[in-house]
């Protein structure tokens, strides 16, 4: 019996599209699964493609695909639909149908900005990350190539600084309005009561507890896919050392379809070529757990499929 | 009989009769004039913080606006005279002027 080390409780499976990041999250969730922890997969990739690997439809609420599996696909659209229609309604309460109306352009405006899409996700990421320990004991996050998600982790601590710089401004505003409402007593009343503040503080909150769990090496690991290719180690290289930057903790690397020695005459080139980058990532990425999964005879699909895979990751979670 | 004393009451109903009018005075005279220019840095100021909160409204990419939606509700009914304001900043240098009172 061979010694399983401490998994953290979140592990993110990313790498450059195509690599096979579904295939190695969804089979390390079957893994894990089987091993008796409640896992939830939890696609962000817009592109979502979990579906298709274990052969069930998965929507964007949390379903039961399995024994001890779960499983959801993060609707980017339909939770900043939800997020704008929360704001709308709360602003019935407070102010006249007619500045609503007015208003609805601006929401149009932010909800088409470059950043809402993420916002919306990283939204129901961190709804996500609250579930832990009800039930699930893992989740598996099957991200969205590099650029995308790198995005997506640093975040927390790009928005955490605006944030704060916002709150000291706010504060400086609020004490200026204060001293000049000194004789003032019913603005001085109106300022008593601040929404504002509580609103940032809370936002800035929610990043902290996202950043709190991304930087923790107990709590979350990333584990990059790869293929024993010049680009997909360039870039796998360049998103690590971002991810250290942000210290976001790096747990292992897959190392996908290598071309096994049975392949055959036909790929003997191709394998020697390999052979060289294989060499390559050995070295460059010597510091950090590295698996490697052969090429099949065929793709990869459905749950049985990815049962098969599901032991070759066991190696992931040796000691 | 005689002078009539003033009665404590009275008095005192002087007094304060005179400290409302003094107070009244010398809020017009020091004190509102100084507070008018602290409020005004304080509206600056809250224009400025509007500024980084939706300056998507202008079509200045910010990376926060999708949450910054969420304190809409609190300013929706400033945010059209805000809007106003910054896009008929003509001439800063008279804006501040006024401020200091130069006229």
């Amino acid at each position: 019996m061979i010694d399983k080390r401490a998994v953290p409780n979140f592990i993110f499976f990313g790498g450059k599209g195509g690599t096979g990041k579904t295939t190695c999250a969804g089979s390390f969730a079957l893994k894990m699964a089987r091993e008796g922890k409640k896992t939830l997969v939890i696609s962000t990739d817009p592109a979502h493609s979990l579906a298709d690997a274990f052969g069930v439809t998965i929507g964007p609420e949390i379903a039961k695909i399995g024994e001890n599996l779960w499983a959801v696909e993060v609707d980017a659209e339909r939770e900043a639909k939800k997020y704008m229609k929360q704001i709308q309604d709360q602003m019935l309460d407070l102010v006249s149908a007619a500045i609503v109306e007015e208003i609805k352009k601006q929401l149009e405006i932010a909800y088409l900005s470059p950043g809402a899409e993420e916002g919306a996700i990283f939204d129901k990421f961190i709804e996500i990350m609250h579930l832990m320990g009800k039930p699930y004991d893992l989740m598996v996050f099957d991200t969205a190539p590099t650029g995308h998600t790198l995005r997506l982790l640093t975040l927390p601590e790009v928005l955490g600084i605006w944030i704060q710089h916002l709150i000291d401004r706010h504060e400086k505003a609020r004490n200026l309005m204060k001293a000049s409402v000194k004789y003032d007593e019913i603005l001085k009343k109106r300022l008593e009561d601040d929404p504002i503040i509580r609103v940032l503080t809370e936002r800035s909150k929610k990043f902290e507890f996202a950043r709190g769990i991304l930087t923790d090496p107990e709590a979350c690991e990333f584990i990059f896919v790869l293929n024993a290719e010049k680009l997909p180690i360039l870039e796998t290289e360049r998103a690590i050392s971002l991810l250290e930057k942000f210290s976001i903790p790096v747990g292992g690397i897959v190392i996908n379809k290598v071309i096994p020695q049975e392949a055959g005459e036909y790929f003997e080139r191709r394998r020697e070529v390999q052979e060289g980058y294989l060499k390559d990532i050995y070295q460059r990425f010597s510091s950090y757990r590295i698996v490697s999964l052969p090429l099949l005879e065929m793709d990869i699909q459905g749950m049985s499929q990815l049962n098969m895979v599901a032991d070759l990751m066991g190696e992931l979670i040796e000691e | 009989m005689g002078n009539r004393k003033m009665s404590e009451d009275e008095k005192k109903s002087f007094f304060d009769t005179f400290k409302e009018w003094f107070g009244a005075f010398s809020y017009g005279v020091f004190i509102d004039k100084r507070m008018s220019v602290v409020r005004k840095e304080a509206y600056d100021e809250y224009d400025n913080l509007m500024l980084l909160l939706f300056s998507d409204f202008l079509g200045i990419p910010n990376p926060i606006s999708y949450y910054m939606l969420e304190l809409l509700p609190y300013l929706a009914e400033e945010l059209e005279p805000w809007e106003r304001r910054i896009q008929n900043r003509k001439f800063i240098v008279a804006e501040k002027a006024a401020q200091y009172d130069f006229d």
